[in-house]
């Protein structure tokens, strides 16, 4: 292998690693937090991707407005969901929120039908500065974009987190939401309010998903369960954990496909497995007392 | 939530909608005619690929209006019936015991359409398949009660290669879906290539992704560093088009020819518009400019005014269908499932396709098959095709021998 297929291969692991960073990392922290686990994050992506469409050639505006705009649009979404639907089942069973979320797949999935039919669509890429010449290959700028935006995300929701009180109410709420309540946080607030920037984040993935991939119906089909195998690897509810799981992730899809073409898909799905038998808190999570 | 009280509000809630459902079950029941010929038609109109399910609906209900305008079949009213084809086996017996539908037609999936070819002998049913391009169809699994009107994967890898043998290409590899389609495709590509062009060398280094991957970066990578002087390609639907656009990105194009087996399907075509590479050889099952006869111009001007669109091959391929079953049952004068065989088998037909054979023994259709280069055209949003190449359908279709059909 040369120095320069080395180094596209590791480009494309890691721009692949990076947007599925940004999208499991809305998956992870719902979780985190709220201990939901939401079948629907796909479908929020997806949206995400569709208002990117909306936004960019339907409305001819430019690709920064969709990347301010739709993910906004998909937390609002997100936030009349828990306000309307999840905040009522939390004291159920898991399976409740289980369904209620894979029924909102369902919906998303045929309100953009509706609204957008089921052929695929595309995003013209022309506005991206097209490609550059790196050792001798063409290389898209666009992924080099996806490279430096998702650490961006990360490192502003690390900020996030650590330092302002909305964090800090976030991880208090994480660590014992009892005790979070009878301290006297607004619990209910709390958790709309992580549902929304989940939800957020799920939009931001299907913005920057949108220049690259067949914007359909089903693309978010994919991504889900790729969202959740990050998650487990990483540990669901770790954020730097799923940054890391995401990051392994793109590179084995990558360097995978170039070693052991036939075994690569089922790579993930063994690092998960070694996961959850031998360290069900993920590779990097703590474990919870 | 407090106690859930039964109050007389919510008792007359449960009321009305149940009143409402009733009725309209009844308003159901009343609108079905007893007279009508009754057709099942099975599609994927859900899911990833709804696209392609309701193309053949558009198709269908087209072909409808026409047959029905025309005096129906034997004097009796058309009616379709449209399923979901997931599940197969149980919608079709459903269809058939139920719905008690005369004539099944449709699938698109050819995993659908192969677990469900073995099991029509016990329905009675004909099962005109209209897109599942899978050999066994009409090979190993077939069966008397199943025909098949468009064309197959080896006639489509066959005419692809027929093209590729007029070019100095020596070194080939591919990249296609990891499933049985994208495997035989490479392979019935290689033996008809083999079979026209001496000296040909097809490379271990291949690239079979994921149905449904969403990254092709790597396996673009890969076939660049393939020393291929051309690839085969069998990816297709929103596979495709993910592929092209990341291929364009990486300048796989500039570097390589690639023929693309189903590069021309409108929905391809018309999901990238100016994103399509021009001067790639692209083939399709149906191109609504070919043959340029009256049939054809009619065909495509009929479905614009209707639906303001193009029709993609399996719009035609579905329209098609329903045309050939109507036309059997009317000379057969019965819709007896016997009867019609005898009128499909060897029947000939004048689609907008072109003419087409069921041949008897497979009950496979023999038909031209279209392949072009995508050219840049001021008149259109969409890549076109320039030159076109029409390749003989007796030329692509693999003789009986060779299929593994065997009808008892």
């Amino acid at each position: 292998m040369s120095v320069a297929t080395f180094v596209v291969l590791f480009l494309n692991g890691l721009a692949n690693g990076m947007l599925l960073f940004s999208i499991a990392a809305g998956l992870t922290l719902i979780f985190g937090v709220m201990g939901v686990l939401n079948f629907a994050h796909g479908s929020l992506y997806m949206l995400g991707a569709y208002l990117t469409y909306w936004i960019v050639v339907q409305g001819q505006l430019n690709f920064w407005v969709a990347l301010l705009v739709a993910p906004l649009i998909v937390a609002l979404v997100g936030g009349a969901i828990e306000i309307f639907c999840l905040r009522r089942i939390y004291g159920q069973d898991v399976s409740f929120q289980l369904l209620l979320t894979f029924a909102f797949v369902l919906l998303i999935e045929d309100i953009v039908r509706l609204l957008w039919g089921s052929a695929p669509l595309t995003i013209p890429q022309t506005q991206f500065g097209g490609t550059v010449q790196l050792l001798g290959r063409t290389y898209p700028a666009y992924n080099l974009l996806i490279i430096s935006i998702a650490p961006i995300v990360a490192i502003g929701l690390w900020a996030l987190l650590k330092w302002t009180r909305w964090g800090k109410l976030m991880r208090a709420a994480a660590q014992d939401r009892i005790m979070a309540g009878a301290l006297g946080i607004n619990v209910p607030r709390l958790f709309t309010m992580v549902f929304v920037l989940g939800t957020w984040l799920g939009g931001v993935g299907g913005v920057l998903a949108a220049p690259l991939r067949t914007i359909s119906p089903a693309m978010g089909d994919n991504v889900i369960i790729e969202s959740f195998i990050v998650a487990v690897i990483g540990g669901l509810g770790n954020l730097p954990g799923s940054l890391i799981g995401a990051l392994i992730i793109g590179q084995l899809n990558s360097f995978g496909i170039s070693i052991a073409q036939r075994a690569q898909v089922a790579f993930p799905f063994i690092l998960m497995a070694i996961a959850l038998l031998f360290r069900p808190q993920g590779f990097f999570g703590k474990v919870r007392r | 939530m407090s106690n859930y009280h039964y109050s007389r509000r919510s008792f007359i809630k449960q009321l009305s909608w149940s009143a409402v459902g009733f009725l309209t079950a009844c308003n159901l029941t009343s609108t079905k005619d007893s007279q009508a010929v009754r057709v099942g038609a099975m599609y994927l109109l859900t899911g990833g690929f709804a696209t392609y399910g309701e193309f053949a609906r558009d198709g269908i209900n087209l072909a409808k209006e026409e047959i029905n305008a025309a005096g129906g079949i034997n004097k009796r009213p058309v009616e379709v019936i449209f399923e979901h084809e997931g599940e197969p086996v149980q919608t079709a017996r459903r269809l058939v015991l139920q719905e008690n539908v005369d004539f099944l037609l449709g699938i698109d999936s050819s995993g659908n359409a192969e677990a469900l070819v073995p099991t029509i002998p016990e329905l009675k049913r004909v099962l005109m398949v209209t897109h599942a391009a899978s050999p066994k169809v009409t090979g190993h699994l077939c069966n008397k009660y199943v025909f098949r009107c468009s064309v197959n994967g080896p006639q489509n890898s066959t005419a692809g290669a027929e093209i590729a043998a007029k070019e100095a290409y020596k070194k080939w590899t591919t990249i296609g879906p990891d499933y049985a389609f994208g495997r035989q495709s490479w392979e019935f590509f290689q033996k008809a290539l083999q079979e026209r062009k001496e000296g040909v060398e097809f490379l271990k280094k291949t690239a079979f992704s994921k149905l449904g991957a969403q990254d092709y970066n790597s396996f673009i990578t890969n076939l660049q560093n393939s020393g291929a002087d051309a690839i085969w390609c069998s990816l297709w639907g929103n596979d495709l088009v993910n592929f092209i656009r990341q291929a364009n990105d990486l300048g796989l194009f500039a570097q390589f020819p690639v023929y693309m087996e189903l590069g021309a399907a409108m929905e391809v075509l018309t999901a990238l518009g100016e994103q399509m590479p021009t001067g790639q050889w692209v083939g399709t099952r149906y191109w609504w400019q070919t043959p340029d006869t009256q049939i054809n111009r009619s065909f495509v001007e009929k479905f614009r005014q209707r639906y303001n669109n193009y029709p993609s091959y399996n719009a035609q391929n579905a329209y098609v269908g329903l045309h050939l079953l109507a036309a059997a049952a009317n000379d057969a004068g019965t819709t007896d499932t016997e009867a019609v065989i005898k009128a499909l088998e060897g029947r000939e037909y004048e689609a907008p396709m072109g003419k087409l054979r069921l041949r008897a023994q497979d009950r496979q259709a023999i038909v031209d098959v279209t392949w072009g280069k995508t050219v840049a055209s001021k008149d259109y949003d969409f890549r076109v095709l320039e030159p076109i190449e029409v390749i003989k359908g007796e030329s692509v279709t693999r003789p009986l021998s060779l299929t593994g059909c065997q009808m008892a």
